[in-house]
């Protein structure tokens, strides 16, 4: 949808409301967010009834090896590189703001390089971890959870990527009229925001 | 605009589009669809190759996986096909950093029936695209029903086993639900919603053609899983029957996943136009009911849909990768699907509900002439259904062992629930009382539905009651309750919305009568379909078995034979669509004298729905209130800007003498009419001492022609000096646009004059210029709107029959051809026939001659044979729409001729009709 922002119909806006105001890009990726909000939620709904059907947990069975913990202080540190990140693509769109386009493109970048180094360690994490989502409800809430994080991460990766690519080789975004910028970087928040309720609930709790 | 004629040196400028500069995409339908088959193809390879190269990677055994590769085959093809109809070109070259056009509509709007069929971003026809798909798959579930209902015809098993019956109504509800009711709403929206925004298109037009081409592949991999079988979980896929199910059952989970996305991406746009793209003046109390509805469906659909989608990702993981969401043995638990699946499936019952009440409401209240009642409350109980929808999941779980006392509160939001449908209901009938009501199509489609939907919406608050509930789950009560509620309730709004939006859609009128005959039918069927199903479940008949007892055999078989009227009554609908478009009179602007904007443009609506942004200045319902308006709709400033109402029809001039009846000029009018609201007057310019009379008889041809076709013609010849002639005429006729058909550069004595551009200077009008070559300009009228007669003349051609023949067309348009059997004797390659043939020939050639110079579309043929082997030929070879015989004739040869010709009507050229 980020796409179609520049087409925006020139229709006079004077005196509507704050919302008829709004990029229709940004305006559609909050919606959107709305629906990964829920995509989200579907999954701790099942991770929330799996939890309080077992007396422990991870649970335990009979001929199933019982769970080693789960690698916390690593995924902190993780989690720090991730939150990280949105601090630099936050930093690139001020330096946009105070017109440094190179700014921009240095902030992208590095969100780029942070975001993959995550995605890295997350993947390591799970060659190491010795269960896999076929291991009772815990490994497949586990994956299933993070793996879908994952894949969002994936997902945003490719929209910031796309944004540099814009941003590098044709010049565009200007303070202002940056909707399908805003756009993704919207959604890479969410993702870190996700990410942070994703490690309290299955890495501390 | 898309009012580009061929060759044309300047393009016609009409406001239409505001500035948009348009420029369609060329590229054929064969291009599109061979492309889109081998998308499909590379993705269905992709899918089959990608489990079974990873599985090899990472050692897995064994490599095939069969499950696992159908939804990877499923997923690719589908990917496959929504890529290889375009909708990702252009994000890919935006994603690339590639240059892209911010303004690019060359895929926006559609000159032919072929436009409808291939990617396209006009919201006018993608809507037009979901009604076709829609009502593919229509046919597809209802023949799926009819095929249950004759398998429950009798005890017993009739055509099927209880796996292949299972397969058949799981298809059924899915389809139904999945590519009919809930697509058939975001189609009707797209239509309408930006029209009654006041809104040029859609916020994001891509992602609007994406949500379309999203839904065949859904539909085709439910299909396929029909087919395939192993899918007898019911449309609801609970597990545990869906988790040992087969490839049936996978397609099922990749294919709702299309039709979910495909919702998602409809309802953020929806959405988002309805809050950044109101016209000045649309506030949120101004907008039509519709709009609301939609508006609060979009948001249903947003938080609820991904539910659906996880729990089917849910099940498919627990089948094929062997994961434990819904598996007691290690941790999961069974119940937590169906509260994942209802949590969504009960809002989308109001997804499939909400936009009907809002087609309703439209519906009641134009033809109602009366302000629809209670406007702010039926708008806030549309809001409270969708946020109260959110609370009544379990409803649906009474019996499966959910937590006990989740019951009572779940019975007590049900019965909430019917609080604000009660408020819509006792609205619409506020609005009837005392209103002047009209029984046109849709309002008789209102009305049905109001009378079914009641007793859907009673026998919800029934089942929602708790002992009621445990005495009818799982039986044939729950069945007629669903048919009321889907049926009687979302499909009949569909209907009325769609026989209330055809006329726009189209610029046509259906058959009134067959659209009647098909709610009575249907109505009917309906009722003695599903009426009898309430006491069928009451008395024990359990649903979702191939087999009963034969106490319930007599009912079963009513059942079964009046869902056939139901059948009837579809094909007339379907036979009804198919005759408007192809032939249905000319809609006006405005049949059903609604308010709302959509009613306020032209139909079909022009290009960009306005030509200028129009001002709301009040309610959408005020009927009967004198004076009151809803909205201004402007002309553009080329015009002078100011109000535009149907009756202002622009003007303008066709410059055309021998041409204008020539293939290319009725195409550039037919689209310029089409594109636009305009009137035009053929004017041509008589040389001095021309045949004025058949320059006139030339034009009216084209007037005849053009006005079947719906288009506002007048003619006239001007004589004297060509450039004062039509300077002249454009300030008399107040010529908006000229438009000179001539012959091409170095043929055309107008070209060498420069007569286009001295016309350009002497009025300072937009002059556009269709060139032709002179073998298009010479071709003799071919066109289907024009009645077509056959003359034979078995005793030559004299000047009396040239004479007639002039009469003929005098008296009512039409294109001639004059055919003369020579009646050769044999030898036929002899002297006497040699001859006799050239002699034949000579006449033909001098006759036509002389017509065509006389202004008259003609061609001569000379046959070698009798006149009853020409009749013949000319009723096998060109179906005629008249003979004509001139000459000497008997009356047995008018009867024999008269056998042989068809439908065609045999007379005397001189007269005498028989």
């Amino acid at each position: 949808m980020a796409s179609d922002a520049h087409a925006a119909p020139a229709i006079d806006r004077a005196g509507t409301s704050p919302l008829a105001r709004m990029n229709p890009a940004v305006l559609g990726m909050a919606i959107f967010i709305g629906s990964e909000i829920m995509v989200f939620a579907a999954f701790f709904v099942a991770y929330f009834i799996a939890r309080a059907n077992t007396a422990q947990w991870p649970p335990q069975f009979s001929g199933v090896e019982p769970f080693e913990p789960l690698p916390k202080l690593i995924t902190g540190i993780n989690t720090a590189i991730l939150v990280f990140s949105s601090f630099t693509l936050w930093w690139g769109e001020k330096r946009l703001a105070a017109g440094d386009r190179r700014g921009l493109i240095r902030g992208l970048i590095l969100t780029l390089m942070l975001g993959s180094t995550f995605l890295i360690i997350q993947i390591n994490e799970y060659v190491h971890l010795g269960f896999t989502p076929q291991d009772t409800i815990f490994g497949t809430v586990f994956y299933l959870l993070t793996g879908l994080h994952g894949l969002h991460v994936f997902v945003g990766l490719c929209v910031l990527w796309f944004a540099l690519n814009r941003a590098r080789k044709q010049n565009e975004f200007r303070h202002g009229a940056a909707g399908p910028l805003v756009a993704g970087s919207i959604y890479w928040h969410f993702v870190d925001v996700v990410w942070i309720f994703l490690y309290v609930v299955v890495y501390l709790i | 605009m898309a009012t580009h004629v061929s060759g044309s040196g300047t393009p016609i400028a009409h406001g239409a589009g505001g500035g948009h500069a348009h420029h369609s995409d060329h590229r054929s339908l064969g291009h599109w669809w061979i492309r889109i088959a081998w998308s499909t193809v590379v993705g269905g390879a992709l899918g089959l190759a990608l489990p079974f190269l990873l599985r090899f990677v990472f050692q897995m055994d064994p490599l095939w996986n069969e499950q696992v590769t159908v939804a990877c085959i499923a997923l690719f093809s589908g990917l496959g096909f929504v890529a290889g109809s375009g909708c990702f070109d252009w994000w890919v070259r935006w994603l690339l950093g590639k240059p892209v056009d911010y303004d690019d509509h060359s895929f926006h709007g559609a000159n032919s029936w072929r436009d409808y069929f291939r990617l396209n971003t006009d919201h006018k026809v993608i809507g037009a695209q979901y009604l076709g798909v829609i009502f593919f798959f229509l046919v597809v579930a209802g023949s799926l029903a009819e095929l249950v209902r004759t398998e429950l015809a009798q005890p017993g098993s009739q055509i099927t086993n209880g796996e292949g019956y299972n397969t058949l109504f799981t298809g059924h509800a899915a389809i139904m639900i999945f590519l009919v009711l809930i697509p058939a709403f975001a189609g009707l929206a797209n239509f309408a919603l930006p029209i009654m925004i006041g809104a040029k298109d859609m916020a994001f037009p891509k992602f609007n053609a994406l949500s379309v081409w999203m839904l065949p592949p859904a539909g085709f991999m439910m299909l396929a899983g029909v087919m395939l079988g192993g899918w007898s979980s019911g449309w609801t896929a609970y597990v545990p029957l869906a988790t040992q199910g087969g490839t049936g059952t996978t397609l099922f989970e990749i294919g709702a996943q299309f039709a979910g996305f495909s919702s998602i991406f409809t309802a953020v746009n929806f959405l988002v136009t309805i809050f950044t793209m109101r016209a000045p003046g649309m506030t949120i109390w101004r907008m039509p009911l519709l709009v609301w509805a939609n508006a609060t469906t979009s948001a249903l659909v947003v938080f609820g849909t991904p539910f659906v989608a996880v729990s089917q990702f849910m099940t498919m993981f627990d089948r094929i990768m062997g994961t434990h969401f819904f598996d007691w043995a290690f941790g999961g638990n069974v119940i937590s699907y169906q509260h994942i699946f209802w949590f969504y499936s009960h809002p989308a019952v109001y997804i499939m509900l909400i936009p009907g009440f809002g087609i309703i409401s439209e519906v009641i209240s134009t033809f109602s002439r009366k302000p629809i009642f209670g406007y702010r409350a039926i708008a806030f109980s549309t809001v409270a259904i969708a946020v109260l929808g959110f609370g009544v999941w379990a409803h649906h779980m009474f019996v499966s062992g959910m937590a006990p006392w989740l019951r009572i509160p779940m019975m007590a939001t049900t019965m909430l629930i019917a609080i604000p449908t009660g408020v819509k209901i006792f609205g619409w009938l506020g609005t009837l009382w005392r209103g002047r009501i009209h029984l046109d199509a849709p309002m008789l489609w209102a009305l049905g539905f109001m009378s079914t939907f009641v007793v859907g919406g009673l026998s919800g608050v029934f089942v929602a009651i708790l002992p009621v509930d445990i005495f009818v789950t799982d039986t044939y009560y729950i069945v007629a309750h669903i048919h009321y509620v889907f049926f009687g309730g979302s499909m009949f709004t569909i209907f009325a919305g769609v026989y209330y939006w055809l006329p726009k859609m189209t610029g046509r009128m259906f058959n009134t009568t067959l659209a009647k005959w098909h709610f009575w039918l249907t109505y009917i069927g309906f009722n003695a379909t599903f009426l009898p199903m309430h006491w069928l479940g009451l008395v024990g008949m359990p649903r979702r078995v191939m087999d009963y007892d034969p106490r319930f055999a007599n009912l079963n078989l009513f059942i079964s034979a009046a869902s056939i009227l139901m059948v009837v009554g579809t094909v007339l609908f379907f036979v009804n669509i198919y005759q408007t478009i192809r032939s249905g009179p000319k809609a006006p602007w405005n049949p059903w004298r609604g308010r709302t904007m959509e009613w306020l443009v032209s139909s079909p609506p022009p290009l960009f729905n306005f030509d200028a942004v129009p001002q709301v200045v009040g309610g959408p319902y005020q009927y009967g209130h004198v004076g009151a308006r809803h909205a201004i709709i402007y002309a553009p400033d080329e015009v002078g800007g100011g109000e535009y109402v149907e009756t202002d029809r622009p003007n303008i001039l066709v410059i055309a003498r021998d041409a204008v009846t020539s293939k290319p000029v009725l195409d550039a009018i037919r689209q310029l009419d089409h594109n636009g609201h305009w009137r035009f007057t053929l004017v041509s310019p008589a040389e001095d001492g021309q045949d004025v009379a058949g320059i006139e008889r030339r034009q009216r041809l084209a007037q005849s022609i053009l006005e079947r076709s719906g288009a506002v013609v007048a003619t006239k010849v001007v004589t004297g000096e060509p450039v004062a002639a039509i300077a002249a005429a454009a300030t008399d006729l107040h010529a908006h646009e000229i438009l000179f058909a001539t012959l091409g550069l170095g043929q055309s004595d107008w070209l060498r004059s420069d007569l286009v551009d001295r016309v350009r200077k002497a009025t300072g009008v937009a002059v556009s210029h269709v060139t032709l070559s002179a073998a298009e300009a010479a071709e003799s009228v071919h066109d289907a709107a024009l009645s077509h007669v056959h003359v034979i003349a078995p005793n030559g051609v004299d000047s009396a029959i040239v004479d007639a023949i002039r009469d003929r067309v005098d008296a009512s348009p039409a294109r001639i051809t004059l055919t003369v059997p020579a009646a050769v004797p044999a030898p036929e390659w002899g002297d006497e026939a040699n001859t006799r043939r050239a002699e034949a020939i000579t006449a033909v050639h001098a006759a036509v001659e002389s017509l065509r110079n006389q202004g008259l579309s003609i061609k001569g043929e000379v046959w070698d044979g009798s006149l009853l082997d020409a009749a013949k030929a000319i009723a096998k070879a060109d179906r005629p729409d008249e003979v004509l015989v001139a000459g000497q004739v008997t009356e047995e040869q008018l009867d024999a001729i008269d056998l042989v010709s068809r439908n065609a009507t045999v007379r005397t050229l001189t007269g005498g009709a028989r």
